[in-house]
């Protein structure tokens, strides 16, 4: 049985089930559900006759797609390798006897065998299977025949070794009948096709089986940015070749299906319908674009996950396309747009080589820092291509894209309530938040709360306002509340402390000395700072050539200055206090005590601020309150 | 609802432009080029602030909802404010209220109680639309005509106090506002239009409006194109299929149960076919209306108090004859915006089985204060005086808040209302229509 170790694999929708056209005549629910012959039953069939009897039997069971016959029937052929003539021939006069629609079954069942059961059986198949197909594809609505082309894609890499299941012979007398003669060269040797003619019905089935293959990966991982964009990009794709592409696009388009299309599925995993998921890991990432030059503005932004990077690349082309798409015929120069950004999107690689090779090398660039700004410069861009204004006229529009607004610009959905979040970085940080804010809720609701809940007060004007949308997004309650007040009161405790973590580095031969502030007229404690392995007077500043306690010194010089004193001050001090204090001495307080880096970053910030001269409103933003910038520049 | 997508991507274009140019003006030196060129070419750039008018039952308040939700769910951090002033529907707080509530995350229906979002409880909720942060103010009345110079206040102090927060939430500002209104703001005929059209200036100067949405009514619109087309956006919708006309006794019963859900909070049936959720509280959880538990139930605390804890002021008389009635050359006697202290030991205060309103404290500098004071002061909270004790001077409340107004026991409650001030309001729902305004205090503490 360890040829069947995934055999629910059968539940994907590999051999999709019923016939969307023909009525089909319920067969006896024990057909559709032979659990009731054990899959264990044994076979020993020592006569070839009865054998082949009992199997014809079986074989008339399999009148509609089921999965469990098949199995089973592919069991049974797997045990009685010895009589694979028998089965192969019970098939094809089956095959050739019963009616259209009855058809696919048998063929499911055939593809089955000589996959699960490679060796006897795809040998035994060869000879008839050409005839047999297109015979049978002759016969069948189109419906069918999508699905046996569908399947004949499958045999190109069917055998365990990826080969063609049943030769190359085979697979290309079928392919060239079924497509024209656009794929001689197709299945053996991808590098040199594609440049002869090739049938638009023939990349449209592979575009169809691509497509397919990435919608169950999809299915199967909802999730996987990358696999939805592909198949956005390959519906596109597939609509503008209906619409009629260039004989060397469609070459060109083939070429690159075929690089995707059947690639390998590990060969020890070998599972009976190979067009199931494929493991996501066979899909390239998106090769990475270089960076824009917007993004070196914000390069402290950690690495950020490939696909959204690169969907805007494709966004606008989407956008033009939807918005034009009314008519189906489609104009052709899309096409190469189109390309590109399949092309960009990593679903093709740009020259026929498979798209494992050198994708290592591209994956050791860093991926480019994103930010919120790029995030919503794309979002941006989009919104404004959709190019809606407040008109009468406007607002009528039919068909508005707002579906992908409102669900393809935020992918990852929260599991618990279904709020919807964006894939950069700033919204996986909101998401989560927002997730702990439901561990949060979770837990409140299990303990006990003694005495009920209640409705709470509104909140008050003050409150209110400062509320901010920004602090309190994703929570959005009573315990949130930020009081303006308090807000400032912690403001001006940081900043006290910021001026308490000063320091001033005792000139040596002074230790012994006692210093006192000229202000407070109480003396300096020196301390042995041990990172620096200096002493040092805590507490302190050097002014015009006197050490005061900074806090003493801010407060006087808080009190006495008025804007424009201060204002002289920043400026005019600055480079004396530069070269009066060393750039270590400036500590935040939060890593007083610990290890030495810390000081040089904040060193270094303050570096680059004087370097900056020019002062902004927007100094602010630093988290530098005004008090310490002011004890520091004066 | 494809008008109604566009009109949403139309406020999300300026929204995304007005939120470019702010950020330009808040950091130029990391704008980037491309930033600065785009910025230019976009020209004057606001944030959408909308006025929905409509008649009635034409779907006001739902595309209200619609484009709020629209806007939360693009996951780009909108925060916008839904300005409720239709005082016959409360928004998340009481009918008899004008409200501005900023929705960070989509509303859910699953209640009629508060289709707009419930605010903010002490139980643990998952869902922000149902720990909402509204601000508002007291009015009182269901309907517009009853106090329209109120009204009119009422609206530009709630206007004041949205850009105030403005000023510090860039996000915010460039998420606009939407203000859904009553359909008395759209009657354009009959007594009341003078006043209708004041209350709509009224809007517009105070929220800054600069596109009016008019819902299915050809000759409002004309209307409103005539008065505001040169200076703002005046955009005829069609009103949305799924209209149904309601009744104004469906309308009665749900100002009920929104008042009963604020006090008592609601319990979420399951639809059919679901087991209740405390059977499945281990195996499978599902979700109610977002919430894991459908249990929101709420526990308010009566209590006892007697008259002279309290303050009690009603805004205007109580029965107040049309300005025309008057014989001529006279002037009222009461105003109708003045405050009068009610006396609820004298008999027909008419407060039993009133709602009365918690005020904000007054301000806490004597200098500072005036006589109108209370009409600018917000919303805390509700009580119902269920039981009047004449003879012992003493009354029975309902608080949504445990703890009583003046025991020790429940330090919240105790400091919050120190000095604050309760107006009342008779609901036309509760007993019969009897409306006027009143104040309460403590006097003390």
């Amino acid at each position: 049985m360890a040829l069947y170790p995934q055999s629910q694999v059968y539940a994907q929708p590999q051999y999709p089930t019923g016939y969307p056209q023909q009525p089909i005549p319920p067969p006896a629910p024990n057909h559709f559900y032979p659990p009731t012959q054990p899959q264990s039953q044994p076979f020993f069939h020592v006569d070839p006759d009865t054998f082949r009897r009992d199997y014809m039997n079986r074989l008339a069971e399999l009148t509609v797609n089921s999965r469990p016959i098949i199995h089973n029937l592919s069991i049974i052929a797997q045990e009685s390798k010895r009589y694979a003539q028998i089965v192969a021939q019970c098939i094809e006069s089956h095959i050739r006897r019963v009616p259209n629609w009855m058809k696919l079954p048998a063929f499911y069942l055939l593809d089955s065998i000589s996959k699960n059961v490679f060796d006897p059986y795809a040998r035994q198949f060869t000879p008839l299977v050409v005839r047999l197909f297109l015979d049978t594809y002759e016969g069948v609505d189109q419906a069918t025949r999508s699905k046996m082309e569908e399947m004949l894609l499958t045999w190109r890499t069917g055998s365990p070794d990826n080969r063609e299941l049943f030769g190359v012979v085979s697979q290309l007398a079928i392919e060239r009948q079924i497509w024209g003669s656009g794929s001689q060269s197709g299945a053996s040797s991808l590098k040199q096709n594609g440049q002869s003619g090739v049938s638009q019905a023939q990349v449209v089935s592979e575009l169809d089986f691509v497509l397919g293959q990435k919608e169950r990966a999809l299915q199967s991982n909802p999730y996987d940015k990358v696999s939805q964009q592909h198949v956005a990009i390959l519906h596109q794709l597939r609509s503008l070749v209906q619409a009629g592409v260039s004989q060397s696009e469609l070459g060109a388009i083939l070429n690159q299906l075929r690089t995707l299309a059947p690639a390998p599925t590990p060969a020890p995993a070998r599972m009976p319908p190979p067009s199931v998921a494929l493991p996501p890991a066979r899909y390239p990432p998106p090769q990475h674009l270089p960076p824009p030059s917007a993004l070196a503005s914000t390069p402290s932004v950690p690495s950020y996950p490939v696909p959204a990077f690169s969907q805007p690349k494709v966004e606008p082309t989407a956008a033009n396309l939807a918005s034009s798409s009314s008519a189906p015929p489609v104009p052709v120069p899309n096409i190469s747009n189109l390309f590109n950004a399949l092309m960009k999107a990593g679903v093709v690689s740009a020259n026929a080589t498979p798209t494992g090779a050198g994708q290592t090398a591209k994956d050791q660039t860093p991926p480019p820092a994103d930010s919120p700004k790029d995030a919503l410069r794309e979002y941006r861009k989009a919104i404004v291509s959709a190019r809606i204004r407040l008109g009468s006229s406007d607002i009528m529009r039919q068909r508005p894209p707002i579906v992908r607004f409102l669900y393809d610009t935020a992918p990852s959905q929260c599991k618990q309530c279904g709020i919807r979040f964006s894939d950069s970085s700033s919204g996986k940080k909101r998401m989560e938040d927002h997730l702990d804010m439901h561990f949060r809720q979770n837990r409140k609701s299990t303990q006990s709360s003694g005495r009920g809940h209640c409705r709470s007060l509104f909140v008050n004007v003050e409150d209110w306002i400062s509320y901010g949308s920004s602090d309190a997004k994703g929570k959005g309650r009573a315990d949130g509340l930020v009081n303006a007040k308090a807000m400032a009161a912690a403001e001006a405790a940081k900043a006290d402390a910021d001026l308490r973590a000063m320091y001033v580095v005792v000139p040596p031969g002074d230790e012994a000395q006692s210093m006192s502030c000229p202000i407070c007229k109480e003396s300096l404690k020196a301390e042995f700072l041990e990172d620096d392995e200096e002493w040092v007077w805590r507490n302190a500043i050097i002014k015009d050539d006197k050490v005061f306690h900074a806090t003493c010194h801010a407060e006087a010089s808080a009190s006495k200055s008025s804007l424009a004193a201060r204002l002289r001050n920043e400026v005019s001090s600055r480079s004396r206090s530069r070269s009066q204090t060393p750039e270590a001495q400036m500590k935040d307080v939060s890593h007083r005590k610990s290890e030495s880096p810390t000081p040089k970053l904040a060193g270094n910030k303050r570096k680059a601020e004087d370097d900056g001269h020019i002062f902004h409103g927007t100094k602010q933003e630093e988290g530098t309150p005004p008090m310490k910038k002011l004890a520091l520049t004066a | 609802m494809a008008a109604y997508a566009n009109v949403h991507l139309a406020l999300e274009t300026m929204r995304v432009k007005t939120l470019l140019h702010a950020q330009i003006r808040a950091s130029p030196e990391t704008a980037t080029p491309d930033d600065l060129k785009e910025d230019a070419e976009n020209g004057p750039t606001d944030a959408p602030r909308v006025l929905i008018l409509g008649p009635e039952n034409s779907g006001k308040t739902t595309m209200a909802k619609t484009l709020i939700n629209y806007a939360t769910r693009s996951a780009q951090d909108w925060c916008p404010i839904l300005v409720n002033v239709d005082p016959s529907e409360g928004g998340p707080m009481l009918p008899g209220t004008l409200s501005a509530t900023p929705i960070p995350t989509p509303i859910q229906t699953s209640t009629p109680a508060h289709t707009l979002g419930s605010s903010a409880t002490t139980a643990p909720t998952h869902m922000a639309s149902n720990s909402l942060m509204p601000f508002g103010y007291w009015y009182g009345h269901a309907e517009i005509k009853r106090n329209p110079l109120l009204m009119d206040r009422l609206i530009r102090n709630l206007g004041v106090n949205i850009w105030d927060r403005w000023d510090v939430d860039m996000i915010g500002r460039s998420s606009g506002l939407i203000v859904d209104t009553p359909a008395s703001f759209a009657a354009n005929s009959g007594p009341n239009s003078d006043h209708r059209q004041s209350l709509i200036k009224a809007c517009v100067d105070a929220f800054r409006i600069n596109v009016i949405l008019v819902v299915g009514h050809e000759k409002l619109n004309v209307e409103m194109q005539r008065t505001y087309g040169k200076q703002l956006t005046v955009l005829k919708i069609p009103k949305s299929g799924g209209v149904v006309e309601l009744e104004s006794l469906y309308r009665a019963r749900v100002r009920k149960y929104q008042m009963h859900s604020y006090m008592y909070g609601e319990r979420i049936t399951p639809p059919p076919g679901m087991p209740p959720l405390s059977v499945t509280q281990t195996a499978v959880r599902y979700l109610i209306g977002g919430e894991q538990s459908a249990d929101m139930t709420l526990a308010p605390s009566s209590s006892i108090v007697s008259f002279g804890e309290m303050n009690i002021w009603r805004i205007g008389e109580e029965t107040m004859a049309p300005t025309s009635a008057l014989p001529i050359g006279a002037t009222r006697v009461v105003s109708e915006m003045q405050p009068l202290a009610v006396d609820p030991a004298q008999p027909g205060s008419g407060l039993y089985n009133a709602i009365l309103a918690i005020v904000a404290s007054p301000n806490p500098d004597e200098a500072e204060r005036y006589d109108e004071e209370i009409l600018d002061l917000n919303v805390l909270g509700f009580v119902v005086v269920t039981a009047l004790d004449l003879p012992n001077k003493r009354m029975t409340i309902l608080s949504p808040t445990q703890g009583s107004l003046s025991g020790t026991d429940s330090y919240c409650w105790f400091v919050r209302v120190a000095g604050t001030k309760v107006v009342r309001y008779t609901s036309p729902i509760l007993i019969k229509s009897r409306d006027q305004h009143s104040t309460i205090a403590p006097v003390e503490c």
